[in-house]
C-alpha cells in the first residue's frame, strides 16, 4: 500500500492503496465514485474513459500511481446538476438507452469537443469509435455531440 | 379488449391507505400474460394476484410502481405515461418506484417485448377509475353533477363555474366515496390523447448522464466483500484441486473458499471464490490461483463439427423445379455492457439480494427454494443492458441451469458471513454466457409456388454448451432464412424482391413494407458497388418491421452499410420516441450479429473472451438510419424484439443486390463474399 495524492474534480485527496490498481478501481471501490463504470477490463470498450489533463483515457488499464498529481475528471465532476452543455445535448437527445456505456460516451465526447469544438460527423464518428454501447445509441450520440457544438458556436 | 375479463370483480380494487392516499390495485387476469413466455403463469391463484399499484397521496403527487425490470427500453417512462393519460394527471407531479420481487405483482419477467401490450389496458383502466373518483369527489364537494367537471393536468375543474380543486385536495374526499366500476368509468378516444403519442423525456436520463444511476455493479452494501470465482473452462469438467497459497498473498484479498457454482440437483460444478475488499485484488487474486480441472464429457466440442452434424441432418436431394437453401447463424453471446454481477447477503435464515435482472422472481423463488430461507428479498437495480441474458433461461443436457452468479453470491455469502458482491469479468462473461444456440435453417420452394415455401430449423440442443435467448431469440435465424430465401426465390422467378413479399403479406405488413420502401426510394438507381437489399419480420407475431438496407462492398469484400430505413406498426406508439430508440438500437444491435461477432468453440473451449475478439458494432460504422412509425389506434404491440431480426436479410439481399454474391452464414466475412456463388 501506499499513500498516493490525487487531483480529482477539482479537489485534491490522498488515497492509501495498491500503486497497481487501476484508476478505475480506486474511484469505484476506494472513493465510492462509480460513475466511471467497468465492463471490458483491457481498455477496448471505453466505458471506464475518464479525463486525464483533459484527454479522454481509459482507467481500466492506467495504475493509479501513473497518475499521481494529474487532473483527473470524472462524471461527477463534470457538473453537479446536469447543467454541462455534453450533459444537456445528451437529455435532449434522450440518448441513453440502458445507459451503462454513456458516462464513458460523454467523457469521450467532453474531450473530443475541447480539442475540436467543431468536429465534422466523420471526426465525431472516428473519435467515438473507442467507446461502445450495445443497445445501439449511436445515431443520437452523433446528434447530441452536433447539438453541443452548435450550442458552443452560438 | 374483452369486457368479460373486465367484469371479474377483482380486477381493480381501490382502498385509502392512512398517511398515503387513495391506493388502485391491478389484477391482471393469467390469460393477459403473454402465453409464448415460458414462464408465464395460468394458475388461478396467481392471476387474482394485483400485479401493479397506484397512489395518489394528499399532495397531489401520483407514484406507480413499475413492476418490470427496465434495461433501457424506457418501460418505467411508457407504463406511467399510459396510466397518466386516462387519469388527468399532471406530467410533473407523477414518479415510478421500481417494485422488488414479489409475487404481489404477478409476472415480472420482462421478455417477449410484452410489458406494453400487457399493461396498456389495465393501466387505462386504473387512470380511468381514478379519474371517476376525483370527479365524483369534486362533484360532491361543490353539490354539481360529474358530467359538469372534467379532469386534465392534475386538476377538476366545474366547466359550469370555473372553480378548480387540485387532486390532492381531493384525495381525502375520495377516500370515503365508493369505487366507480371500471367498465362505466370509460375510457378516452385514442384520438383525443394527450400524452399518449408525444415524446416525453425517460425518468432516467437526468441519474445517467451525471453517473448517479445505480446499477447493479454499483450498488454499495455495508461492509460488502467482492469476489471472483475461477470456474471450469471447458464444458462438463469438474475442480480436481487448488492452491491458493499465491492468490492469499495478493494484497485486498481476505480469503479463499470452494464453493457450489450451479444450482443442487442441477448441474453441479464446483469452483474457487476469491473474496476481497475490492473487485481489483479479488480479479488479481483469482489470475494468482493454480486450479487444477479435470475436462469431462464437454471436452471434445467443436462447433464447427456441431454445423456439420446439422447441416447433415437438415440436407436433402436437390430435384428439378425445387429451390433449396440453407442458412446459418452461429452462437452469440449477449455481450450487455454491465457485466453479470450479483449481490447476496445472508445473515441468519434471511437473504436480502441486489440483483440486475429480467427475473426477478425466478432468481427469487429459486434461492428461496434451494436452501429454504425464512425469507428472501430481492431488490432490482438500474439493468446495465438485458438482451435476454437475464432472463437467466438456461438450457443445458443436464437441466435448467439459471442465476450462477447469484447461487455464488449466495454460497460464498454463507462463507464468509458479509454481504458478497459476485462480479464477473468480461472474460467470464463471454466464456459463460448462455448463448444463442448455433442453428442451420433449411429453406425449399417450388419454383412458381410462392405458397410452398417450407422451413425448418435445427438448432444446436442437447449438446453440454449452455444455451439461452438473445433479444428475438428464434425470430434472428427465422427472419435471416425466410427473408434471404424470399430474395432468392425472386432472383430465380426474374421477379422484384418488395413485389414478391407483397403477394404473401398481410395488409398491416404490407403497408409496413410500402412506407419503408417508398421511403427508402427502392427501384432508384444506385452507383455501381452499391446496393439496396428488403426484409420484413413481424417478431412473435405483432409489430410488422419492415428494413431496407443500403450497402457498399469494396473489391475486399468488405461491407460497409450506409443506410437502413426502417418502418414499423406497433399499434398506437405510447411514446415515440422510445420507439424510434428501439428500432434504431434493434438495428445496431443486428448489424452486430450480421456483421461482428460469433462464439465458436474448440475442445470444448468457447475461443472468444471480450470485445477485441467479439466485436460489437462501433460508432464508425454505424450507418445513417431512418425509422418511420405507422400512424394507428390499435392497441399497442412490442418494440424491443422487432428491429434486429430483419437486418440481417437486408444486407445480404443488399450485397447480392449490389455483387451478385448470395451470403447464407451469420456474420457475414469477406471471404465468405468472394469466394459466394
Amino acid at each position: 500500500m501506499s499513500q498516493i495524492e490525487l487531483h480529482l474534480n477539482g479537489e485534491s485527496l490522498t488515497v492509501d492503496v495498491e500503486p497497481g490498481m487501476p484508476l478505475l478501481w480506486v474511484l469505484r471501490d476506494v472513493l465510492g465514485l462509480t460513475g466511471t463504470k467497468y465492463s471490458c477490463g483491457i481498455g477496448v470498450c471505453g466505458c471506464c474513459t475518464v479525463l486525464i489533463d483533459g484527454d479522454a483515457e481509459q482507467s481500466c488499464r492506467i495504475p493509479v500511481s501513473e497518475v499521481r498529481g494529474r487532473e483527473i475528471t470524472t462524471i461527477e465532476g463534470l457538473s453537479v446538476d446536469g447543467s454541462h452543455p455534453i450533459q444537456q445535448a445528451w437529455i435532449a437527445e434522450q440518448v441513453a438507452q440502458c445507459g451503462y456505456c454513456q458516462p464513458g460516451q460523454i467523457m469521450a465526447a467532453v474531450a473530443l469537443l475541447r480539442r475540436n469544438p467543431h468536429p465534422s460527423p466523420d471526426e465525431i464518428r472516428q473519435a467515438m469509435d473507442r467507446v461502445l454501447c450495445r443497445c445501439g445509441t449511436y445515431p443520437r450520440i452523433l446528434k447530441a455531440i452536433q447539438r453541443a457544438a452548435e450550442g458552443a458556436l452560438a | 379488449m374483452s369486457e368479460e375479463r373486465l367484469t371479474r370483480r377483482d380486477f381493480l380494487k381501490v382502498s385509502a391507505a392512512a398517511g398515503v392516499g387513495i391506493v388502485i390495485s391491478i389484477y391482471l387476469p393469467g390469460c393477459l400474460q403473454a402465453d409464448r413466455t415460458p414462464a408465464a403463469t395460468t394458475e388461478p391463484a396467481a392471476a387474482l394476484a394485483p400485479n401493479l399499484f397506484v397512489t395518489i397521496s394528499t399532495d397531489g403527487q401520483v407514484t406507480i410502481t413499475c413492476p418490470r425490470p427496465d434495461m433501457g427500453q424506457g418501460t418505467r417512462t411508457a407504463l406511467p405515461m399510459i396510466l397518466a393519460e386516462e387519469l388527468g394527471a399532471d406530467w410533473a407531479s407523477v414518479q415510478v418506484k421500481q417494485a422488488d420481487a414479489d409475487p404481489a405483482y404477478g409476472d415480472q419477467q420482462t421478455g417477449g417485448s410484452t410489458s406494453i401490450q400487457v399493461y396498456y389496458d389495465p393501466l387505462r383502466r386504473a387512470g380511468a377509475v381514478g379519474r371517476a373518483l376525483l370527479i365524483a369527489a369534486a362533484a360532491q364537494l361543490w353539490s354539481a353533477p360529474p358530467e359538469s367537471c372534467t379532469a386534465r393536468n392534475g386538476l377538476v375543474t366545474n366547466r359550469e363555474t370555473g372553480e378548480q380543486f387540485s387532486f390532492g385536495e381531493l384525495v381525502e374526499t375520495a377516500m370515503t366515496l365508493p369505487v366507480p366500476n371500471p367498465v362505466a368509468a370509460g375510457l378516452s378516444d385514442p384520438s383525443e390523447f394527450t400524452l399518449i403519442g408525444t415524446t416525453v423525456p425517460r425518468f432516467d436520463a437526468p441519474d445517467i448522464v451525471t453517473g448517479r444511476a445505480v446499477f447493479g455493479m454499483d450498488v454499495r452494501a455495508q461492509g460488502v466483500l467482492y469476489a471472483a470465482v475461477a470456474r471450469c473452462p471447458s464444458f462438463g469438467g469438474r475442480l480436481a484441486g487448488y492452491d491458493d497459497a499465491a492468490a492469499l498473498a495478493v494484497p485486498g484479498v481476505v480469503r479463499v473458499v470452494e464453493i457450489q457454482c450451479g444450482m443442487d440437483g442441477t448441474t453441479p460444478t464446483r469452483g474457487v471464490a476469491v473474496v476481497a475488499r475490492d473487485t481489483w485484488s479479488a480479479i488479481q487474486g483469482r489470475s494468482a490461483l493454480r486450479v487444477d480441472w479435470e475436462e469431462g464429457d464437454g471436452a471434445s466440442l467443436d462447433s464447427a463439427q456441431i454445423e456439420g452434424q446439422l447441416r447433415e441432418r437438415a440436407a436433402i436431394e436437390a430435384t428439378e423445379g425445387r429451390l433449396v437453401a440453407y442458412y446459418r447463424v452461429p452462437y452469440y453471446s449477449h455481450a450487455p455492457m454491465e457485466p453479470i454481477n450479483s449481490i447476496a447477503w445472508v445473515h441468519e435464515d434471511r437473504c436480502e439480494i441486489w440483483a440486475p435482472t429480467q427475473n426477478p422472481q425466478l432468481l427469487r423463488d429459486r434461492i428461496a427454494q434451494t436452501y429454504h430461507f425464512s425469507e428472501v428479498v430481492l431488490h432490482v437495480p438500474l439493468v446495465g443492458g438485458g438482451f435476454g441474458r437475464r432472463l437467466e433461461f438456461a438450457n443445458t443436457p443436464g437441466g435448467n441451469l439459471p442465476a450462477m452468479h447469484l447461487t455464488e453470491a449466495v454460497n460464498i455469502s454463507r462463507e464468509v458471513g458479509a454481504p458478497v458482491h459476485v462480479v464477473w469479468t468480461r472474460d467470464d462473461d463471454i466464456h459463460f454466457d448462455y448463448f444463442q444456440p448455433l442453428s442451420v435453417t433449411r429453406m425449399t420452394a417450388t419454383l412458381g409456388n410462392i405458397n410452398s415455401i417450407q422451413e425448418r430449423r435445427l438448432d444446436a440442443a442437447g449438446y453440454a454448451v449452455p444455451t439461452g435467448a438473445l433479444r428475438a431469440v428464434t425470430n434472428i435465424p427465422q427472419a435471416f432464412a425466410h427473408e434471404s430465401f424470399m430474395d432468392e426465390y425472386a432472383a430465380a422467378t426474374g421477379q422484384d424482391p418488395v413485389e414478391v413479399r407483397r403477394q404473401v403479406l398481410q395488409p398491416r405488413a404490407r403497408t409496413v413494407l410500402d412506407l419503408a420502401a417508398e421511403q427508402a426510394g427502392w427501384g432508384s438507381p444506385l452507383p455501381p458497388g452499391r446496393g439496396r437489399g428488403a426484409a420484413i419480420h413481424s417478431t412473435w407475431g405483432v409489430s410488422p418491421c419492415a428494413e431496407v438496407a443500403e450497402v457498399s462492398v469494396d473489391a475486399d469484400g468488405r461491407v460497409r452499410v450506409e443506410r437502413v430505413v426502417a418502418a414499423i406498426d406497433c399499434g398506437v406508439a405510447i411514446n415515440p420516441d422510445l420507439v424510434r430508440a428501439q428500432v434504431e438500437g434493434g438495428i445496431i444491435f443486428g448489424l452486430s450479429t450480421t456483421l461482428k461477432g460469433e462464439i465458436t468453440i474448440v475442445g470444448g473451449r468457447v475461443q472468444q473472451s471480450n470485445f477485441h475478439d467479439y466485436p460489437l458494432l462501433g460508432m464508425s460504422e454505424s450507418p445513417e438510419i431512418e425509422v418511420h412509425i405507422v400512424e394507428s389506434t390499435e392497441d399497442p404491440t412490442g418494440i424491443g424484439e422487432m428491429a434486429n431480426p430483419p437486418i440481417s436479410a437486408a444486407v445480404a439481399n443488399a450485397i447480392f443486390a449490389a455483387t451478385g454474391k448470395r451470403v447464407r452464414r451469420l456474420p457475414i466475412r469477406p471471404e465468405d463474399i468472394l469466394s459466394a456463388a
